[in-house]
């Protein structure tokens, strides 16, 4: 399993991580930023266990994230 | 000699900026909240929630307040614009500065004042009547001359090209502080390298960096002046300020969002006794020197006057960072405030203080505040020197509070 976790307060919803992993987020049209799909909330930190097959895509968008909100392990 | 009264329009980042604005002597303030703002990457951002405190703080000294909304927008983003504007209008915000058309759009909507942004890239008087239906100011593109600028405000008075106020338009233009290498802000160098767009407020800042430019063909290093190739210095205007007002323009902006209470302090105050002496005939060589000495003690890349003479090419810096010839060194915090007496007391944290050290402290409900120690006591009796650990106390006249900060001033060349 892999761990997604998203400290989603200082997004500034770019829209990166929706267009390079749709399946797992989308950009909330409240307040724009970006919503971890089916995440769990701890103190306003998002968390998503996901499978392996996620992993590739999700390394990828944590590097992408111009603000480093998304932490993958 | 100035015809008009010029605007002076100062950066708050923070609620230390927004004070230090206010005391310098801003008549306007200019400042981003949540995402949707040129310093969205910012962790220093204000929040919606903010707004109330902004609105009244503001009002109470009589200074107006400008609300960035700025970047470049999404579809995904509409709704958080519309809860801003909701709030921009129920708090009484002066105008909002922006230059996406969704803004400027709902602004004509809610009936809310716009100033159209420098991301708009204003270069001409037919774009400025473009946007007359929209706005009453616009914030001109940095790389104008003054002849372009006064060319485009004798037009608004020749023409009388008024705003949707019904007032005549105003010109805004930068005066002071960093200077972007891309046209009006719109660069792509940050996103290439670290996917972070600096048109959705998240600058990384990599033309301040040095590069090395090789020739790939014959792979020969090009000569070039220095390393940093494309990190243009600070804009500072102090000395041609009589030249700016001449050109018609309105609003003087200082930049500097991100930047520290005391460089908003200081350029706001330098500036605020600048546009005084040219309106009462005082403006002089003595005194440009005495500023820009002034200017040269807070952040800066080293000063050169931008466009506005007619130059084509930027100058740029010769060193990474500030070129401050004075540095600050954090020393400590507050720990208590006695109002009866008007004094502070403070934790030292870190190095030593002396009697007759410089000292700047920082604070929501001052700004900054430079002051020279003479008399403070050391655990309570009066000491040549206080060193870690131990408790300082001197006569400070406002307020602190815990999240205040303590600094030693030094020479930048002793540091």
């Amino acid at each position: 399993m892999l761990k997604i976790i998203h400290y989603r307060e200082r997004c500034i919803g770019c829209g990166v991580c929706q267009e390079m992993q749709p399946e797992l987020w989308r950009m909330s049209r409240k307040d724009g930023k970006a919503t971890l799909l089916k995440a769990i909330t701890k103190k306003e930190v998002h968390i998503l266990e996901v499978g392996d097959w996620a992993a590739d895509t999700a390394e990828r968008v944590a590097e992408a994230c111009p603000v480093k909100i998304i932490k993958v392990g | 000699m100035m015809n008009q009264k010029v605007e002076l329009l100062s950066p708050a980042g923070s609620f230390e900026s927004l004070m230090a604005a206010i005391r310098g002597g801003a008549d306007a303030v200019y400042f981003g909240v949540a995402q949707l703002n040129m310093r969205a990457k910012s962790i220093r951002s204000f929040t919606i929630q903010d707004l109330a405190e902004i609105s009244a703080v503001c009002k109470q000294a009589r200074v107006k307040t400008y609300l960035t909304l700025n970047t470049v927008m999404y579809d995904h983003d509409m709704t958080l614009i519309r809860n801003i504007l909701s709030e921009v209008k129920k708090h009484g915000i002066d105008a909002v500065i922006a230059s996406d058309f969704s803004v400027m759009e709902m602004c004509r909507q809610l009936q809310i004042p716009l100033h159209i942004s420098t991301q708009a890239n204003v270069t001409n008087v037919e774009a400025l009547k473009f946007f007359t239906p929209f706005a009453d100011v616009v914030v001109l593109a940095r790389e104008l001359s003054l002849k372009q600028v006064k060319h485009i405000t004798s037009a608004i008075i020749r023409e009388n090209i008024r705003g949707i106020s019904g007032e005549l338009m105003r010109v805004e233009v930068f005066a002071h502080g960093a200077l972007c290498m891309a046209v009006s802000g719109k660069c792509y160098l940050s996103l290439h390298e670290q996917n972070a767009s600096a048109n959705r407020g998240a600058c990384t800042q990599n033309c301040r960096r040095p590069y090395k430019v090789i020739d790939l063909e014959t792979n020969n290093e090009l000569v070039v002046d220095n390393e940093y190739i494309m990190s243009p210095k600070d804009l500072c205007t102090i000395d041609i300020l009589d030249q700016l007002a001449d050109a018609g323009v309105s609003v003087l902006k200082i930049e500097g969002r991100g930047r520290s209470a005391d460089y908003v302090y200081t350029a706001t105050k330098c500036y605020r006794e600048a546009l005084s002496a040219l309106a009462d005939g005082t403006y002089n060589q003595v005194k440009i020197a005495m500023w820009k000495q002034q200017l040269e003690t807070v952040y800066n890349r080293g000063f050169w006057e931008g466009y506005y003479l007619g130059r084509k090419l930027g100058e740029w810096t010769q060193d990474p960072g500030s070129a401050a010839t004075e540095k600050k060194i954090y020393v400590g915090k507050p720990t208590h405030y006695f109002p009866k007496i008007g004094v502070a007391e403070f934790l030292i944290e870190a190095g030593s203080l002396k009697q007759g050290d410089t000292v700047l402290v920082t604070g929501k409900h001052f700004g900054a505040e430079k002051l020279t120690l003479n008399d403070f006591r050391v655990n309570g009796t009066v000491m040549p020197e206080g060193k870690k650990g131990d408790m300082i106390t001197f006569s400070f006249p406002f307020k602190t509070t815990r999240s205040d900060k303590l600094y030693k001033i030094v020479q930048a060349k002793d540091a």
